[in-house]
């Protein structure tokens, strides 16, 4: 495995866009686990006038209409978005996965079952669907989650069935199914190893999308109440953009370079995993 | 002055590959009207060299001296833009693989004008269906308006032919033309080469790893072994006094009609296939139904108790559907297939599973094969750890089979990517020998390899058979290896057995015309390699 793990780790640092994604998603990593030692206080809590500029009453991106610190939202809001976007992308994966496998080892009309179930998903607009399923279920954290696995697993079905169809007639997939190994061992054990590949780069971007949606679902006011996030304090500066730009312009840019980040390293991952395809272009 | 002049030519490899130049110090001549065949197994620098001549290298390999002279000029001093007028015009190439060697959304005549176009020739029109009526393609007006995906392989190769032909070039290269064809095409493309070649006295480099195509088409005869010539000659005389060691032992490992006529077995049979009929659905369009396309069509064949049968066929004979009804990976409509007294055929998946110990198979290619994210090891041992033999004993059994098999027991603890083709082969059949079969179902096991790699691998079967008491079914397009592995053979075509036998007697006195046709068309067929040692 060192060999694969050693050509994998020099393809992916050749891509200079990735290593810089990765970069800043470990500081954004980092500030999530250090929020308590940086900001030991609730980001709820008022630590000056209302609208204070930044760099004013010790904090550095300003203060929000009721004083509260920016800078302590942003680093707060960091452990939401990024729990959000991975436990979220991790139960979608499971989902796809699972239904995607048995699409394309199974076939045939079970294969037409699940393709149609699928698209059912795919036809209504992913972000109304969530919107729909947190209003319903009430704004919390488990919801949000759940919606935006909800929404976000038909393409990792895909991906995996049509990985499953092509690898399924290859030979050491029948030579498996000659030595009379059970179904679930030819599943797991030889064809979902080698259709991980595809799966590793999506998920990358998917952790990205579910951030965006998380933002977009706070930002409507659909957020865990309880909870800062990045989205709702865009949402709580928009009226006030004109007077206080800094409490929409910093966690809108937080949101950006992540996202940014997790593109740029789902890229890289794509072209360290498909060496190939990379060393074309 | 001949027509085609290479000297010393060497092209270096980049850094790091397995050796400094893939083509070294290579000098030979060709005149017009002369068939040149260059041989050699692959890796040898036999196709990068004929790169070099048409200046289509690959760009990580630079020619770093020599000369290729061509009717008086260096090409190796010539711009691009020279070469483009030079190539397809003056220089005519063939590919190995006629399935993508065609734009599949043009019709096949517009291509051949198009390559008349390109070079500014006139009258394209008469001049394509003349072309087309050169390379016998049938029904030359129809075939013109076609779509490359209504050919045949054989026709495609006949087009692309055409379009090499098509402005009369002195120089024809031909790149294993017939390898992806089925022995009977391969013989009407040979012949159809060697026709027009002595029609219009073109020069023709043929580039071949088979010398049973040598034998049937070349003058001349280079033979190559990591990227050096070690043997060049007159056809005659390397084929039947080689000199160089390794021109000897690739003669002697072409498979040829050696095996020792032995008594018909008369053990109790194994494997009885009665009627079996296997056909596939194909789906037709919005509106027509749709169509079933029969695959087996009655096949019976029995095997017995340590016999080798040979199933033998061209592509799509249905001889591999044949194999995969009998290990259950395809279900057959109807028949019987009896292993011992039980009819499998009728086995539920479960029910199935005590015989998956007792029938084993090798597959044909030895790079998809194998699992690639899994150690060699556990390839071999997952067989009897599913069923039920303990993790330690079967991981030991496993280091056992690969010695029996001739590899280094350290293999074991390796991926499948860090062998080469014949060992991966090696490790194949150490998994299905893991299973200690009584059957061992063999689905053209060789013909991914090398000659003297196949040889390598014939060698080891046979030996293990004899050691193992294994009964076996050996399937192949390969006439000569048939006959040189198989007691018993059953010839396929379109599905159905037409004629089974005693192996030398098929090949002698064939009853059937399409076994004929097949033994007609063995490359080579008049050639007998000398015995060496």
């Amino acid at each position: 495995m060192n060999r694969f793990a050693g050509e994998f780790a020099a393809t992916f640092l050749r891509n200079k866009g990735a290593v810089a994604g990765l970069g800043v998603l470990v500081l954004v990593g980092v500030v999530a686990a250090t929020a308590s030692l940086l900001f030991p206080f609730s980001p709820w809590d008022m630590r000056g006038m209302p609208f204070a500029h930044p760099g004013e009453a010790d904090m550095l991106l300003g203060g929000d209409s009721l004083g509260r610190d920016v800078a302590a939202g942003i680093a707060y809001g960091a452990r939401v978005s990024l729990l959000i976007g991975a436990v979220s992308t991790l139960a979608a994966v499971l989902i796809g996965i699972s239904l995607g496998a048995i699409a394309g080892y199974a076939g045939g009309s079970v294969d037409d079952a699940i393709m149609r179930f699928t698209e059912f998903f795919q036809t209504v607009p992913s972000f109304l669907l969530a919107v729909v399923l947190v209003a319903i279920f009430s704004p919390s954290i488990a919801s949000i989650v759940a919606a935006i696995a909800i929404v976000s697993w038909p393409p990792v079905a895909r991906v995996i069935r049509a990985e499953f169809l092509s690898l399924r007639s290859r030979e050491f997939v029948h030579a498996a199914e000659v030595l009379g190994r059970s179904r679930a061992a030819i599943i797991f054990r030889e064809i979902l190893p080698n259709a991980l590949s595809p799966i590793i780069v999506l998920a990358s971007l998917m952790v990205a999308s579910a951030i965006l949606l998380e933002s977009g679902l706070s930002f409507l006011g659909l957020g865990d109440p309880n909870l800062m996030s990045w989205g709702f304090m865009i949402g709580a500066g928009r009226s006030v953009i004109r007077i206080a730009w800094w409490m929409s312009v910093f966690p809108g840019l937080a949101i950006f370079l992540t996202v940014l980040a997790l593109n740029l390293v789902g890229e890289g991952l794509s072209d360290a995993l498909n060496p190939r395809l990379a060393r074309q272009r | 002055m001949s027509l085609l002049a290479v000297r010393d030519l060497t092209i270096a490899l980049p850094k790091g590959a397995d050796r400094a130049h893939a083509v070294e110090a290579m000098s030979f001549g060709l005149e017009a009207g002369e068939i040149l065949c260059i041989v050699g197994e692959s890796g040898s620098g036999k196709s990068v060299s004929t790169g070099a001549i048409v200046g289509l290298l690959p760009s990580a390999l630079a020619v770093t001296a020599g000369s290729i002279v061509f009717e008086d000029r260096n090409l190796l001093g010539l711009s691009a833009a020279e070469m483009r007028l030079l190539r397809g015009n003056r220089i005519g190439m063939i590919f190995q693989e006629p399935m993508t060697a065609l734009n599949p959304l043009m019709r096949v005549g517009d291509q051949i004008a198009e390559a008349l176009k390109v070079h500014g020739a006139a009258d394209s029109e008469g001049r394509v269906r003349e072309l087309v009526e050169a390379v016998h393609l049938p029904d030359p007006d129809r075939i013109v308006h076609s779509y490359p995906h209504l050919l045949s392989g054989g026709q495609r190769q006949r087009v692309m032919i055409a379009m090499a032909l098509a402005l009369e070039p002195s120089l024809l290269i031909a790149d294993e033309p017939t390898t992806a064809l089925d022995v009977t095409t391969q013989m009407q493309i040979l012949g159809l080469i060697k026709e027009i070649q002595s029609r219009r006295g073109m020069g023709v480099l043929f580039i071949t790893h088979d010398f049973g195509v040598v034998a049937e088409i070349a003058d001349r005869v280079v033979v190559m072994q990591h990227g050096r010539i070690v043997e060049s000659g007159s056809a005659e005389q390397v084929l039947n006094q080689p000199q160089h060691a390794y021109t000897r032992a690739l003669i002697a490992a072409v498979p040829h009609r050696a095996r020792a006529i032995e008594p018909p077995a008369s053990g109790r049979p194994v494997l009885e296939l009665v009627s079996v009929r296997k056909s596939y659905l194909r789906r037709g369009g919005l509106f027509s139904p749709h169509v079933r396309v029969p695959a087996v069509q009655d096949a019976d064949i029995e095997l017995r108790q340590g016999e080798t049968l040979g199933l033998v066929g061209e592509s799509g004979s249905g001889k591999s559907t044949l194999a995969r009804c009998i290990v259950n990976l395809a279900k057959p409509e109807e028949g019987a297939i009896r292993f011992h007294d039980t009819d499998l055929r009728r086995l539920a998946r479960r029910h199935w599973k005590p015989f998956r110990k007792r029938i084993q198979m090798v597959f044909q290619d030895p790079f998809a094969s194998l699992n690639p994210r899994r150690r060699v090891g556990e390839i071999i041992a997952e067989g009897p750890m599913a069923h039920g033999t303990p993790r330690a004993v079967a991981e030991s059994k496993a280091r056992e089979l690969l010695s029996l098999v001739q590899l280094d027991p350290s293999a074991a603890g390796r991926f499948p990517h860090e062998f080469s083709g014949g060992q991966r082969q090696r490790i194949g059949i150490a998994r299905a020998l893991a299973m200690e079969p009584e059957l061992l179902i063999a689905d053209e096991p060789v013909s991914a390899l090398d000659v003297s790699v196949q040889a390598q691998i014939l060698t080891l079967l046979e030996e293990l058979r004899q050691r193992l008491g294994l009964t076996m079914l050996f399937i192949t397009h390969d006439l000569r290896v048939a006959a040189q592995v198989c007691g018993r053979v059953a010839v396929m075509q379109r599905g159905i057995i037409v004629e089974q036998g005693q192996t030398s007697e098929v090949f002698s006195n064939p009853k059937h015309p399409y076994t004929q046709s097949l033994l007609d068309s063995i490359p080579g067929r008049h050639w007998l390699p000398p015995v060496t040692r």
